[in-house]
């Protein structure tokens, strides 16, 4: 990759990109190990009764029914079959996993109660006509469900813990702002000058103006210093990974 | 009589004043502008191919002489007998103009490489009849360059950068002692890590919201190889919730080493390294339950973070954990420094595994980074006295200094 | 339907909220509900974008297959490995290959945005003239302490050199530099927080109990 950014021919840039994909395609088998990592974490919690093992379920909960809900579209119809559906897959999934996890107790019924309501729920997805499964196009994105789900549950989760910021941005504030020293203080001077740089009033004009001072020159200056070191840093890892000095990331072995 | 030749001489007047009127209206007719010339054709350099340049001295009556020409057209033919058509138009005052296209063959204006054309540069007037050709260039084919000559001084620099640090990992495998001054973060990690031992609480490293493509969360990997090492040889809890499935698999390799590494292989458990979820905010609202439930006694933040890095840090502080963080996000910083009890600051972080570790090959490139930082410094001194103190600032080679250093893709 | 997914949200919101009093039932059940969700939500997403539009449709169903996304393919199944630990190590490989890839691309890019621009940048005149030639005094000044602060802030970073003598004080007024950087971005993110908190605020009071309109 690094021959790649000096070579402009076309069939380089073909390389990198082709290389780049093959990442996002090792992404994917990685996607599915990452979320069997957080269902049998989450249901060796439940099995084994650990404090919280209730929050664990309804994790695995919502993963199941958000994945349903992506993959299945539903036309019209009555919904009450679509969401028995879903139910009886959970139930299935329940069994199935408790069966397959050592410690789950009981592993052949388990599997066997599986196995029924998974022939339960192939008996609904075949004569219900109201919804169907689609893997091989993305319909699922555009159920109303999914949509319901991102836009009432996702988006709004988001927003509020983004907004959290704005009393954990205080609390650290007071923390930060018992100036004790000569470098506390200096901190504390920038960022009472950068915070008031909107306030309306007599000294609103000069508090902008300083504002504006302090974030061209000595912000630009030490930031400019930082990235230069950063970039260094960076060269100098990348370099010892190619080079092969540094294996701490790879486990030594 | 007299009146017919009044009537005649009437009439010859009025058919003189038109005649003359007629003749102004013919001399409205534009000249033919002098052509292009000196007209060549070339391969462009340093690119991908599917482009070739044209280089021209413009007419003499392009801003000079009749004033005549508004722009130039630019004609292309697969045979120097043509028929030319129209690839593109050049305004006046052009001297160049580059003809190009992209590597995909259904785009449109496609031109495949090694195929020969000719070019021809017409000068256009006001009337569109009227043009003047220039002698026609070519055959000339389009190629890939397998070298960007315009990165030069980034080639030097890269390979001045990796002999620099081959040399002082050379001298360090010699045994000669390579002083690094102490950092105050890295230090604490020892300490923060018996801390955790004696109160019987686990470690929590959190690598950010980096994939494992991030230099940055290499390096929260190399750290993590050697706090895992310590963390197995005092038996201490170890928690490392992930936000990338890839992380999640390269830090449990990482782990897994480190705890053979001590002699401890039976004391590693699969679950203490596990995936959450890609939704940032989700990840940090599991990382404090996690924090608020598990009450670690240090918290290790070492990666690439974003707006999510307050909240832990805070989170950090109510549970009253030790807190040490390192990111080279600079948004982030600020936060960390605010909140955390030690923050190593942008390259501190990727240079904290060769303390951590203390390998001579480790502390053998950071010589070279430090060398690599002297030498920019006085680069740039060196630039700003040129400038400055230059005799007259037109001087082509002290401005070239300054170009040496930006590049431009 | 739009009355309960409002109120759903409006609930979920408290939940939250509920954390900076303590842990406890509801702020539980809230993560929960928001780690599994999302979960879910970015594993569909992440399979339609990718496996779907970049492997089936460029490599499998396309008139033009890409038959190079078939090597990502084989290098994700022996990622798959990873669940048997007898062949576990076989998943190194694609580790490996991911983390040479993306250091060899992103060095040099990093080297040059980082390193090369920025000291490109720092080489500039320092005695500032307007277009009548006369000095701009503060501007100079303004060049000169970016120069000083570029210079003692490179110097903090020096890993070799203990911070003595006039390298140390160098070194302190690098870390000046830094404190006033770090002031700076933090009271500039400051307020942008504030107006997160007031559209949550304003979600709560008018959409969900209309009592600002």
């Amino acid at each position: 990759m690094v021959v790649q950014y000096f070579v402009p021919h076309e069939q380089s840039e073909h390389a990198k990109e082709f290389l780049l994909d093959w990442i996002i395609v090792i992404g994917i088998f990685a996607l599915a190990l990452g979320i069997w990592s957080l269902i049998s974490v989450s249901m060796d919690k439940i099995n084994k009764r650990r404090t919280n093992w209730e929050y664990s379920a309804v994790t695995l909960i919502g993963l199941v029914t958000m994945t349903f809900f992506g993959f299945t579209a539903h036309g019209d119809g009555s919904w009450w079959t679509y969401f028995i559906a879903l139910i009886v897959l959970l139930a299935a999934l329940w069994f199935y996993v408790q069966g397959l996890l050592s410690s789950g107790g009981k592993p052949m019924t388990n599997i066997l109660i599986g196995a029924g309501l998974s022939a339960v729920f192939a008996l609904i997805t075949i004569f219900d006509n109201s919804w169907t499964f689609h893997f091989y196009t993305p319909e699922g994105l555009s159920n109303m469900m999914f949509i319901n789900f991102f836009n009432y549950i996702m988006v709004p989760l988001q927003a509020t813990m983004f907004a959290l910021l704005a009393f954990f941005i205080a609390s650290a504030s007071y923390r930060a702002f018992r100036a004790r020293n000569v470098l506390a203080s200096l901190l504390l001077i920038a960022a009472l000058i950068v915070m008031l740089r909107f306030t309306p009033g007599p000294w609103g004009d000069l508090l902008a103006k300083t504002s504006t001072w302090v974030m061209n020159v000595p912000n630009l200056a030490a930031q400019r210093a930082i990235i230069i070191g950063i970039g260094l840093g960076i060269v100098a890892t990348a370099l010892k990974v190619i080079l092969g000095i540094e294996r701490g990331y790879m486990g030594k072995g | 009589m007299k009146k017919t030749a009044l009537a005649l001489l009437f009439f010859l007047g009025l058919f003189s004043v038109s005649l003359a009127q007629t003749d102004t209206s013919k001399s409205s007719f534009v000249t033919p502008p002098r052509p292009v010339t000196d007209l060549t054709a070339f391969d462009s350099n340093n690119d991908h191919g599917h482009s070739i340049t044209l280089n021209w001295t413009p007419s003499a009556d392009d801003g000079a002489g009749a004033k005549s020409v508004i722009s130039y057209r630019i004609m292309r033919a697969t045979s120097a007998g043509g028929p030319f058509e129209e690839v593109g138009l050049a305004p006046a005052g052009s001297i160049t103009f580059k003809n190009s296209s992209s590597i995909d063959p259904a785009s449109t204006g496609f031109i495949p490489d090694h195929t020969d054309y000719y070019y021809r540069v017409d000068a256009t007037t006001m009337d569109t009849t009227v043009i003047s050709s220039s002698d026609i260039a070519g055959p000339v084919q389009s190629s890939g360059q397998w070298f960007n000559k315009g990165l030069y001084p980034v080639f030097w620099a890269v390979i001045i950068f990796t002999i620099l640090t081959v040399l002082f990992v050379f001298v360090a495998k010699k045994g000669r002692d390579l002083y690094v001054r102490p950092l105050a973060g890295i230090e604490a990690v020892d300490d923060a890590i018996g801390r955790a031992t004696e109160m019987g609480r686990p470690i929590l490293y959190v690598m950010g919201l980096g994939t494992a493509s991030d230099i940055a969360t290499i390096a929260s990997f190399t750290i993590l190889s050697r706090v895992a090492k310590r963390v197995a040889e005092y038996q201490t809890d170890l928690i490392v919730p992930c936000y990338d499935p890839i992380v999640m698999a390269v830090a449990q390799e990482v782990v897994k080493s480190s705890y053979m590494d001590a002699n401890r292989p039976n004391d590693y458990n699969e679950d203490d390294v596990f995936f959450i979820t890609q939704a940032q905010f989700a990840y940090v609202g599991a990382v404090n339950g996690i924090m608020l439930r598990e009450l670690p006694a240090t918290n290790i933040y070492m990666g690439k973070f974003f707006a999510e890095s307050l909240m832990m840090a805070e989170t950090g502080v109510v549970s009253g954990s030790i807190q040490i963080a390192g990111t080279d996000e600079i948004a982030q910083i600020p936060f960390f420094v605010v909140a955390c009890d030690y923050t190593l600051i942008g390259e501190e972080l990727f240079a904290a595994s060769a303390y951590l570790g203390r390998e001579p090959l480790l502390l053998g490139s950071l010589k070279a980074q430090d060398i690599a930082k002297a030498a920019i410094l006085v680069l740039a001194l060196i630039g700003i006295i040129l400038i400055n103190f230059g005799v007259g600032q037109d001087i082509q080679w002290m401005n070239g200094f300054r170009e040496l250093f930006k590049v431009t893709d | 339907m739009e009355l309960f997914g409002i109120w759903i949200a409006a609930l979920l919101t408290l939940g939250i909220y509920s954390f900076l009093y303590k842990d406890n039932p509801v702020y539980k059940a809230t993560e929960a509900i928001f780690v599994g969700v999302s979960a879910g939500y970015w594993a569909v997403v992440y399979y339609f974008d990718n496996i779907y539009k970049k492997f089936w449709e460029g490599a499998v169903t396309s008139d033009n297959p890409d038959y190079w996304m078939y090597g990502g393919a084989v290098l994700g199944l022996l990622f798959l490995t990873r669940l048997f630990p007898k062949i576990g190590w076989i998943s190194r490989w694609p580790l490996a290959f991911i983390v040479g890839a993306t250091a060899g691309l992103y060095m040099v890019i990093y080297f040059v945005t980082n390193a090369m621009n920025q000291t490109a940048s720092t080489i500039m005149d320092i005695v500032a003239r307007n277009a009548a030639g006369e000095i701009l005094w503060m501007d100079t000044l303004g060049t000169l302490v970016i120069l000083v602060g570029v210079v003692t802030g490179l110097v903090y970073f020096f890993f070799s050199k203990e911070h003595k003598g006039v390298f140390g004080t160098a070194a302190k007024v690098g870390t000046w530099f830094l404190m006033i950087t770090f002031g700076a971005s933090f009271g500039y993110t400051v307020m942008s927080r504030m107006s997160l908190f007031i559209g949550r605020m304003d979600f709560l009071m008018s959409d969900w109990l209309h009592i600002i309109k």
